[in-house]
């Protein structure tokens, strides 16, 4: 007898609420999600949908339910910090760069929690800063670059500690049309060429058609889940 | 980047507020630098003092302040036919103002005792008997008084005579007016009073020989205490009155420089808190966190700790230079000293961030993800 595969993602019965349950962001969600899928979440504002991210960041956790990374409990995981640094990489609408570290410095702080030497990391933020097309770039500071590379300093640095889970909150949400054009097809791009799971959160659905599924959440439940 | 770049990193976002908690901590460990640097000096050159006169035991009542209190001179009669005894010095110490100099020492030795032969003349003569109104004064005390030979000096009320000028072989003999016993006695209306009697013992004596004598004094004579040289600052009340002083002192500007460094790092992690969850988000964990902070904390009690020695260390040679006190210290600044003043700088930055850098463990990374 075989035994049956894990997914990579999987919620069962998720809630998450606030304020000893007078606020209610998750009312039990359910889902799978495969490997190297792209999932777009879409929903209005309050729906509970960057709740959801967080879950699976494991920045937060879930009131009751099951979360599962690969058949391990998130919410149960024995070092979720471990988890974040090697196996999640976030981008967040506000780029949340660190302002006092340059466009290198910034993609490097994540391998400070893997095994790497001060020159290993300093070539691979080069690598990385190259891969999102800013190798003329890795001495600016954050104020110095615009909002089109502020995202993509972002998105190597999501990429420091090579994750199989990438988790974007509304990376284009802070974007004219243009750089969010630009910074949707990077992401597209790094997902598909190295095969990453990726779950992108967006109200734009524009954006979300662009993903080969899309989970339309309402009111902290999920209510269509679309594969194309 | 090495992680301590980024601890640096963290301390150079506010250099002026960095700046000054580095100016509150180096106050503070200038403070302990100079204060029982002083005292140290100050104890250090008492003992040297009485180690140039040749004094083996010191035996000065129980009770005083920063001279011991007076007592009847007889007591040497008991003590000087103990074994092991060479000979007994009467002396009257007293530490006073005389003329333009706020503290001066003044050392009236029993004429003739031993506690003269250390003296050596620079210039002029040695007082011709124990009745001549004269006075010998140490190098550094003449220059402090600004007097040389045949000049007149006032004592209280006396009116006396310079005719020496002598190099004593140590700080506090220097720096002393010197004079014989009952020429003070009866400027200070104490006739017959002393304050200390030093003991030189037979040459041949053992330390163990010496201790019991210590003992044997004490019990033949009630209301003194007999110690050898090396323990008698330690007993004497003044000095540990000027050593607790010193140490008081020096604690309070440490509580000073604990509660700068509390503020300035509270403020850094209640300023920090969305970097701080960026981090977590990234995965840091809380222990490198932790470790960030108290590093932070740690360098700054470092810094604090060697700009607030060399301000002490200079602090304290312009302070011995000033006419109130020249002469009467030689600063200790020990290689311990100013070791010791570092590692409490030190400590004062890693206890004064332990607080700062729990609370920024216990920040919740999951606000770093909201939009904004």
């Amino acid at each position: 007898m075989s035994a049956i595969a894990a997914s990579f993602l999987e919620a069962k019965a998720l809630t998450r609420e606030f304020d000893e349950g007078q606020v209610k962001a998750l009312r039990g969600v359910d889902f799978s999600i495969e490997e190297g899928e792209f999932v777009a979440i879409v929903g209005p504002s309050g729906c509970g949908k960057s709740t959801l991210l967080q879950l699976l960041g494991a920045l937060d956790r879930p009131t009751s339910g099951t979360l599962l990374y690969r058949g391990i409990s998130l919410p149960d995981h024995p070092n979720p910090a471990a988890y974040r640094a090697r196996q999640v990489g976030f981008i967040f609408q506000a780029f949340h760069l660190l302002p006092t570290f340059t466009a290198a410095e910034n993609v490097q702080i994540p391998m400070f929690e893997i095994d790497r030497s001060a020159s290993e990391r300093r070539n691979r933020a080069f690598e990385l800063l190259k891969l999102v097309g800013l190798d003329h770039r890795l001495d600016h500071f954050p104020s110095k670059l615009s909002g089109g590379e502020r995202q993509r300093v972002a998105i190597a640095r999501s990429l420091a500690n090579g994750p199989s889970l990438l988790l974007a909150d509304e990376p284009t949400g802070n974007l004219d049309s243009e750089n969010a054009q630009s910074v949707l097809n990077l992401l597209i791009r790094l997902q598909q060429e190295q095969g990453r799971t990726m779950v992108l959160v967006t109200h734009d659905a524009t954006i979300a058609e662009r993903a080969g599924r899309i989970l339309r959440m309402i009111d902290g439940r999920i209510v269509a889940d679309d594969k194309r | 980047m090495t992680f301590f770049s980024v601890v640096i990193r963290g301390l150079w976002r506010r250099p002026l507020r960095t700046g000054l908690t580095l100016a509150g901590i180096s106050i503070g460990i200038a403070a302990v630098v100079a204060l029982v640097g002083m005292s140290r000096g100050f104890e250090k050159g008492w003992q040297a003092g009485l180690k140039a006169r040749g004094t083996d035991i010191v035996v000065t009542s129980r009770e005083g302040s920063l001279t011991p209190k007076r007592f009847d001179a007889s007591v040497r009669d008991r003590i000087a036919s103990l074994p092991h005894v060479a000979v007994t010095c009467n002396i009257l110490v007293e530490v006073t103002s005389v003329e333009d100099s706020d503290l001066m020492i003044l050392s009236a030795r029993e004429w003739g005792c031993f506690a003269w032969n250390n003296l050596e003349l620079v210039s002029g003569r040695m007082p011709r008997d124990a009745v001549e109104e004269t006075v010998v004064l140490g190098q550094t005390a003449a220059e402090v008084l600004k007097k040389k030979v045949g000049d007149p000096i006032q004592i209280e009320t006396k009116q006396l005579t310079v005719v020496g000028i002598v190099k004593g072989g140590a700080l506090v003999e220097d720096g002393s007016v010197i004079l014989s016993l009952p020429l003070l006695q009866g400027i200070m209306g104490a006739p017959n009073r002393i304050n200390v009697i030093d003991v030189r013992v037979t040459p041949s004596t053992t330390e163990q020989q010496i201790k019991e004598l210590t003992r044997q004094i004490g019990q033949q004579a009630s209301g003194v205490r007999a110690v050898t040289v090396s323990e008698h600052l330690s007993h004497s009340e003044g000095f540990r009155l000027v050593r607790a002083m010193s140490w008081g002192t020096s604690l309070l500007a440490i509580l000073v420089g604990v509660l700068g460094v509390m503020n300035t790092m509270l403020m850094t992690v209640f300023e920090r808190t969305h970097e701080i969850c960026v981090l977590l988000a990234v995965g840091w964990t809380r222990g490198r966190i932790m470790r960030m902070i108290l590093y932070e904390s740690a360098l700054l009690g470092l810094l604090g700790g060697v700009v607030g020695v060399a301000i002490g260390a200079v602090g304290v040679k312009v302070l011995s230079a000033t006419p109130a006190i020249r002469g009467l210290l030689q600063p200790d600044l020990s290689i311990a000293l100013l070791g010791l003043s570092v590692v409490i700088a030190v400590a004062v930055g890693i206890s004064s961030g332990l607080y700062p850098a729990w609370r920024s463990s216990r920040l919740n990374p999951s606000v770093a993800l909201q939009a904004g």
